[in-house]
């Protein structure tokens, strides 16, 4: 267990490192104070994955630093019982001239491992590296994948009470990510813990059991990923606001249309978050207000939404609906689709569209491509993988 | 640290600063043996420099080499250490690892080098019928105190070098004008009166004035001096503690 209390961290930002050394013979202050951290409290249980997020220069990496004793707090207690270690540190130490079986040992009592039980792991990192007769060539004769794979290989075999990892657990090729992967889930499953940053609030939603939310080195948030992630969203979109606006009037943008009708806004908002990123299977509301210009008897209104490839994934509109709408000049509407998000995890566009008809071709008043974007992070209910999740069900029999 | 580490960093030192060339770890031992053989040749057979009041071949030799081995452990210890802080920097930011300890390495794989050094000193007086006796029993105690001090000025160092570039161009200068203020090449007796007087404070004449005595004169050692200079060391060394623990949380902030 991992329990961290009233923790406070301040920086003295000096101008030259020397007025350190001034203040001291003249009794006299010559910095400006920042701080990183205050008051943080939070225990991390055996078994357990926290996720920190927040902004840059939130208090993350200090909070890291901290928890690996790399930099001392000014006030609070880390109380960890056992060995903790960064996967921050990938490659510490390494000594290119030298082959990776020397530099195993570099780095392994680097990490805090003796040399018995670097002898005694040798066989199983240089196995699970996967780097083959390559172990024995000096490591500036491997790619940069082939160091990181040696690096992780070794972290991963240090066995310590709590791993810290800050971001990227991008290391090597699918294959080998998966084996890490597989590899960390032991690791929690035999109690122990991993304090985990990133910004990929999926991987937070997905890896983590609890979250805390960093703000100007306060702790503003603390619970369930989801919650917390939440709650980060709300924190940027708040500070972004402006600049959103900005992004809608982009030149890239394909707007175009009779404007006999116009696509004035749209938003995509998760029932449960509020905001526009959702998990998948959240019911979500894609709202649309639009405006008319003439009257018009029967028109469509569509929606396309689009993967970060471009790829199409659905688009239906409320002539395949059977809803046609009648617009009366000078009349604003809103229009919402609700719908179960029942993609898989990633970015997502909305392109709308507001035409005559069941298709844009005959007569369309308003097109508007990439008019709005959500993203997916996080299933709710049963796991799947892929593009979309398509309810089967299934039965065994005995033959 | 554990000492497997810090053996590790040493033979980092030692012999992995050579990984890829083909003499290896042989250059650790080719370098001092070169750096004697050059004294003795140079100075007995080619320029033929005698001791005051000796006639024998190789006394000045001797007296250059049994000063000046103990010397360049010194200078090379506190030197070095003085940039292990911000040398390794990459580390310190990274891992926790203990401060004190980090400079000990350098101070390790410097010794190491004191006894190849003196082996193959030991060596030539053995063939040459110099060897000093069972006096040399003392020699441990010696190099020992001086590598303690040693350590607590490149420990001191190291700390201010975290804040003040100018100490690596500061504490080069330094050992130079140290080097000459102290009688290695030259013998004291060419010094005029008041010289003598400050000689009596130079902490580093406390040591190789004893190594002189042991090889190249063969008296008896001035025992309450040595005890000076581990009184010495051991204040210096208490004050680089007290140093490092005032400032360890700015060292690990600037870094």
């Amino acid at each position: 267990m991992i329990q961290v209390t009233a923790l406070s961290k301040k920086f003295r930002l000096y101008r030259k490192a020397s007025d350190r050394l001034r203040e001291i013979l003249f009794r006299r202050a010559f910095h400006t104070e920042y701080q990183a951290l205050a008051n943080i409290n939070f225990t991390v249980q055996d078994g357990e994955t926290l996720g920190i997020i927040g902004q840059n220069g939130a208090g993350k990496s200090t909070l890291l630093k901290l928890l690996t004793g790399v930099l001392l707090p000014d006030a609070g207690q880390i109380a960890i019982n056992g060995r903790i270690t960064g996967l921050l540190e990938l490659g510490t130490g390494f000594n290119m001239e030298m082959s990776g079986l020397d530099n195993i040992y570099t780095n392994g009592m680097l990490l805090g491992m003796s040399r018995t039980e670097m002898d005694a792991k040798r066989e199983s990192i240089t196995g699970f590296s996967e780097l083959g007769h390559f172990v024995h060539e000096p490591i500036k004769t491997y790619s940069s994948g082939m160091v990181m794979r040696l690096a992780f290989s070794i972290a991963i075999h240090a066995e310590p009470k709590c791993f810290v990892v800050d971001e990227a657990l991008s290391v090597g090729d699918a294959h080998f990510q998966q084996k890490c992967m597989t590899r960390i889930r032991e690791f929690r499953q035999q109690g122990g813990s991993i304090i985990f940053v990133s910004h990929d609030m999926n991987a937070i939603k997905v890896l983590c059991d609890k979250a805390i939310l960093l703000d100007h080195g306060v702790l503003i948030e603390e619970g369930d990923p989801e919650y917390v992630v939440n709650a980060y969203n709300y924190l940027v979109a708040r500070l972004n606001d402006q600049e959103n606006r900005l992004h809608l009037i982009d030149s890239d943008q394909h707007d175009y249309g009779t404007l006999a009708a116009r696509i004035e806004e749209v938003s995509v908002v998760g029932e449960d978050s509020q905001s526009s990123v959702v998990s998948a299977g959240e019911t979500t509301v894609i709202r649309i207000m639009i405006h008319a210009q003439q009257d018009i008897d029967e028109a469509t209104v569509g929606i396309l939404i689009r993967n970060r490839y471009g790829q199409d994934i659905f688009g239906t509109n409320s002539y395949h609906l059977k809803q046609p709408l009648a617009l009366h000049a000078g009349q604003r509407y809103a229009l919402r689709y609700t719908l179960p998000m029942n993609v898989g995890s990633g970015k997502y566009s909305i392109t709308v569209a507001l035409h005559s008809g069941p298709t844009h071709v005959a007569d369309c008043y308003h097109w508007r491509d990439h008019v709005a974007a959500f993203e997916v992070a996080g299933t709710r209910g049963d796991v799947f993988t892929g593009l979309c999740k398509l309810y089967p069900s299934f039965t065994m029999t005995l033959v | 640290m554990n000492p497997a580490l810090l053996l590790n960093f040493t033979k980092q030192e030692l012999v992995d600063r050579y990984s890829g060339s083909i003499l290896g770890a042989a250059w650790t031992l080719i370098l001092p043996l070169v750096n004697i053989l050059i004294f003795i040749f140079v100075f007995s057979n080619l320029m033929g420099s005698r001791l005051p009041g000796s006639s024998s071949t190789y006394s000045y030799s001797i007296y250059l080499i049994a000063g000046m081995i103990p010397w360049i452990a010194f200078s090379n210890t506190v030197t070095r250490s003085a940039f292990t802080f911000s040398g390794q920097s990459h580390i310190i930011k990274k891992i926790r690892i203990s401060l004190p300890h980090l400079p000990l390495y350098i101070v390790l794989s410097e010794s190491i080098i004191f006894l190849i050094s003196l082996l193959f000193f030991l060596l030539f007086l053995a063939m040459t019928d110099n060897l000093p006796g069972t006096s040399i029993v003392i020699l441990p105690f010696i190099f020992i105190t001086q590598q303690i001090f040693a350590y607590a000025l490149g420990f001191l160092f190291a700390i201010f070098d975290v804040f003040i570039k100018d100490i690596r161009e500061f504490v080069g200068v330094i050992f130079q004008i140290w080097f000459w203020l102290t009688p290695i090449v030259y013998v004291p007796d060419i010094l005029p009166t008041y010289a003598h007087y400050w000689l009596s404070y130079n902490p580093a004449y406390i040591f190789i004035k004893a190594y002189h005595e042991l090889f190249a004169f063969g008296n008896p050692l001035n025992t309450q001096s040595l005890m000076i200079l581990v009184v010495i060391a051991h204040l210096l060394l208490a004050l680089a503690y007290l140093t490092f623990k005032k400032l360890e949380k700015d060292i690990r902030d600037f870094l």
